[in-house]
């Protein structure tokens, strides 16, 4: 069960927009915020791959500029690192790129 | 996890974040009942790309359990992107190479064999092979992620040894261009300025890269400087729209290949418009048209006044038009600091040097270099492409300290610090890339080292360079942490040691050497590259019975292999290699390094220097040691590179060049290729990594709206895209993001019907020898509607 801490830059009009779009998602805890749209949270998710959903779906707030990732504790999973996944799907043409941190 | 701790931890993670903000929480003290979050912190590089971010690992029970970046680091001020977030899991993961595995024939199945035997084979093939077929029948090819000591240790015992220069890399497909064009403009190579001009720049011109997804820890820095101050203007020139337009006050989309004409009509602006630096051009710069070739600055002017907006806008196409020209060029020129930034879209040319040339050209026409905010930033893709290869000797026209081989002094210098006989290095450079790769092809290399990389998978028209890798007559050692689709082509594979599994330094793109020290064992029985090389050399020199290879690794006999012998390697390296080059490391030895949280920028002649930072902007007095001590006369600036003799900046007469291969009627679009933000190159690494796997398991392709409403193709089609070389059948995105008439796809995928090398071309720059990956023709045909389709990593 990962924990990371992250700084969210948000365009700083919005500021608003944002925090209100990451309260409402279940794993992200804010911790602060300030003028220049910074803004400090914590996401703690089951395991990383959520983690990484969770950080895409902010990435992919129009208010967010990036999301930067400062500190991650992943002792839970450090034993047990899987060897591979089966992801045979459909690849539906959506956004597939755009986690960048 | 008990409660209690979860929290303890999430406020660890909310402290560490508000840290590099400067926000203060209410609960700054954390319970130290509690227990530390890990028993150890080690400090240490990402392994994953250029940019060099800072981080430390943190180990519990001798098990990377947390990671952190470095606050203090000047790469990364304490961020870190999610790919970077994930690499630690390469250590201890399951499909971990332990053993080495070889087979006699390739034909057969592997069997594990032990070290010892491993390495009597290496030895006893590569001696067998130069004496039936002579020196330059054996080559190394190796990487941009190798450590540098692993570079140097490598290329010592195959000039120095076996008396061959083929010794190549990676960096060739990526960064060759990038050195062409130092070296050409500004006499040296590698950059002048570096990422503090982030924080100073008042225009960035980002041309050629997709900052937000290959570099993304930079791409913020970029981003919060434009928050910060609104004055700051982002032009973005590339073919296709990016996650990095997203902050651009102008996107200039052209047609692929026709940038030259842009950049060139770029500077006919600034010189019809009088924004040019007239007193920095009387005092530091020549004209050139070719090498030995100088010509006025009215000549220079004619030259360009040719690429009006007009003209320039007519080639490239795409959105652009005269009044952006005009525009883009006003903002460069004007700006208090501007500062280029550029990867692969750049380099991977036909005619990259002269592309780099060109947006040089722009810097030295205005005179934005060598103050705060403007530089020609080259940024690189590999985190060791700049310290390895190009600073190590890791290509094959170059030894270690920025030395041509082609020069008998310089030689002479190389074999004078390894205490062996002046002569044993040939004078004549060994294959580049390209040609390498057509060696073995045609069997003239009959032993071959693969190291840290994937050229059955990387090289451009990969179906024609693999062949050779498959030849029975050719022997290939693959040393690698985790199998790949060239280790499954090779006879001898040798399991390696991991980042944060062994100890050596780094070299990212701004000059600066940072140091990674093991934090945690290796799996059983893989090693660190160092000691493999010492054993075999070892062996070589036995099987040769030639005292000169175990000359090469005399030092660092009975060194032991995890802080001991690297330490010996980078001593010996910098202290005897790097003094009196530009690269001059000196004062950034080990003891140094342990105490900078983000290392060195060279020039560092001495260690109290060193402890500085080193040097931030080269060639300005007072900045850069070697400015002063070089200085020919008064002037602040003193360009001592050593490929100018005149010691001037040299501004480029180039005209447009078309690529190799242009769209015509049986080819009618353009493709390029680039990497995708949650994997690394030939995902061996990453796609087993199920979060960065999962997030993109299939590589696929992007199509315009237009031309997919053109073509029929819906998003999640199965679309062909063929070229004269090969074919891909890969799903499609439809988006605006390539320019019309081209199509884009990402180049991780191994499954043969998605490894888009199969149709790229195999042209490259007459100048840098590096491949043209960005741009072919192909052609796109609708196939099916969406299928299932299983990701493949060997
Ligand atoms: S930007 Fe590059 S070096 Fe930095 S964390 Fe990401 S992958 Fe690693």
């Amino acid at each position: 069960m990962p924990i990371g801490g992250f700084i969210v830059n948000a365009v700083p009009e919005d500021l608003e927009v944002a925090v209100a779009f990451l309260t409402a998602i279940p794993e992200v805890e804010i911790h602060g915020h300030d003028k220049g749209g910074n803004i400090v949270l914590v996401i703690d998710a089951p395991d990383s791959e959520h983690m990484q959903r969770v950080v895409k779906k902010i990435n992919d707030c129009a208010s967010v500029l990036t999301v930067g990732l400062t500190y991650l504790n992943v002792e839970d999973e450090a034993d047990t690192i899987p060897a591979g996944a089966d992801v045979t799907g459909i690849f539906h043409g959506g956004p597939a790129s755009g986690s960048a941190g | 996890m008990a409660q209690s701790r979860r929290e303890f931890l999430k406020r660890t993670a909310a402290l560490s974040a508000a840290s590099y903000i400067g926000m203060n929480l209410p609960y700054r003290k954390q319970n130290a009942a509690l227990a530390a979050d890990a028993d150890s912190w080690h400090r240490g590089s990402c392994r994953l790309c250029g940019t060099g971010c800072r981080v430390e690992l943190g180990v519990k029970n001798g098990k990377a359990v947390a990671l952190r970046g470095v606050k203090d680091a000047r790469t990364n001020f304490g961020y870190l992107c999610m790919k970077g977030m994930h690499f630690w899991k390469c250590m201890g993961h399951p499909d971990r190479l332990r053993t080495p595995l070889y087979r006699e024939s390739k034909k057969d199945k592997f069997r594990e064999i032990s070290w010892e035997k491993a390495l009597d084979i290496a030895a006893e093939k590569f001696a067998d092979s130069v004496k039936k077929y002579g020196n330059d029948s054996v080559a190394y090819y190796g990487s941009g992620q190798a450590l540098t000591e692993e570079t140097y240790l490598f290329q010592k015992v195959f000039r120095g040894g076996l008396q061959t220069n083929n010794v190549e890399g990676n960096p060739r497909l990526c960064m060759a261009s990038a050195v062409g064009g130092y070296l050409t403009s500004f006499g040296a190579d590698e950059p002048i300025g570096g990422y503090a001009d982030i924080e100073k720049a008042h225009c960035f011109f980002i041309i050629g890269s997709n900052t937000a997804e290959a570099h993304p820890v930079l791409f913020r820095r970029i981003m919060r400087r434009k928050l910060d101050n609104k004055d700051v203007k982002i032009i973005n020139a590339d073919p296709r729209i990016s996650q990095t337009s997203r902050i651009a006050d102008l996107h200039l989309q052209f047609d692929p290949g026709t940038d030259l004409a842009l950049l060139n009509a770029m500077a006919n602006v600034i010189i019809e418009e009088k924004l040019y630096d007239e007193k920095f051009l009387e005092s530091y710069v020549t004209c050139k048209k070719g090498k030995k070739e100088t010509v006025s600055f009215e000549e220079f002017k004619k030259f360009v006044a040719d690429y009006t907006p007009e003209k320039a806008a007519a080639i490239c196409r795409g959105n652009m038009t005269p009044d952006k020209i005009r525009q883009t060029a006003r903002w460069f020129a004007g700006s208090k600091g501007t500062l280029s930034l550029w990867t692969m879209g750049i380099n991977q040319r036909k005619r990259g040097v002269w592309a780099n040339n060109l947006i040089h050209n722009l810097h030295i026409l205005t005179g934005q270099l060598l103050t705060p905010g403007a530089d020609s930033l080259s940024l690189t893709g590999q985190p060791n492409a700049c310290g390895g290869v190009r600073e190590g000797g890791g290509l094959c026209h170059i030894l270690p300290g920025h030395r041509l081989v082609a020069k008998e002094k310089l030689r002479n210098q190389v074999e004078d610090a390894w205490g062996i006989p002046h002569g044993r290095i040939p004078p004549k450079p060994g294959y580049h890339t390209m040609a390498l790769f057509s060696a073995v092809n045609e069997g003239k290399i009959k032993a071959l080292w693969v190291n840290c990389t994937s050229p059955m998978q990387s090289l451009p028209n990969v179906d024609l360079y693999s062949k050779g890798m498959r030849r029975e007559d050719v022997f290939m050692i693959c040393s690698d942490i985790f199998p790949t689709l060239t280790t499954e082509a090779a006879n001898l594979v040798l399991p390696a040691a991991f980042h944060f599994e062994k100890t050596g330094v780094y070299g990212c793109t701004e000059r600066r050497s940072q140091l990674t020290l093991k934090a945690v064992n290796a799996p059983d029985g893989a090693m660190p590259e160092v000691w493999i090389v010492r054993e075999w050399a070892k062996k070589l020199a036995e099987k040769m019975d030639d005292p000169v290879i175990s000359k090469c690794v005399e030092p660092f006999e009975g060194l032991e292999p995890d802080f001991a012998l690297p330490k010996a390697i980078w001593d010996e390296y910098s202290q005897k290699l790097t003094s009196g080059r530009d690269n001059d490391l000196r004062g950034a030895t080990y003891t140094v390094l342990q105490k900078m949280p983000d290392g060195v920028q060279w020039p560092a002649p001495t260690e109290a220097y060193a402890l500085t930072g080193g040097t931030v902007k080269k060639f300005v007095r007072g900045m850069d040691p070697l400015a002063d001590t070089h200085a020919k006369d008064d002037k602040p600036y003193q360009f001592y590179g050593h490929a100018h003799d005149d010691g001037k900046l040299w501004l480029w007469l180039r005209e447009q060049a078309d690529p190799e291969e242009i769209p015509d009627k049986d080819y009618p679009f353009y493709l390029s290729t680039g990497r995708i933000v949650d994997h690394w190159h030939t995902m061996s690494m990453t796609g087993r990594i199920p979060e960065l796997l999962r997030a993109n398991p299939y590589a696929f392709v992007e199509v315009n709206p237009r031309d997919a409403a053109k073509l029929g193709i819906k998003p999640g089609d199965m679309v062909e895209v063929e070229s004269r070389r090969g074919k891909n059948f890969l799903p499609a995105k439809v988006y605006e993001g390539p320019t019309e008439g081209m199509v884009f796809v990402y180049w991780h995928d191994q499954h043969p019907d998605r490894l888009i090398n199969m149709v790229t071309k195999d042209g490259y720059d007459p100048g840098s020898k590096e491949p043209e990956f960005k741009i072919c023709a192909c052609r796109v045909k609708r196939i099916s509607g969406p299928k299932p389709l299983k990701p493949y990593i060997v």
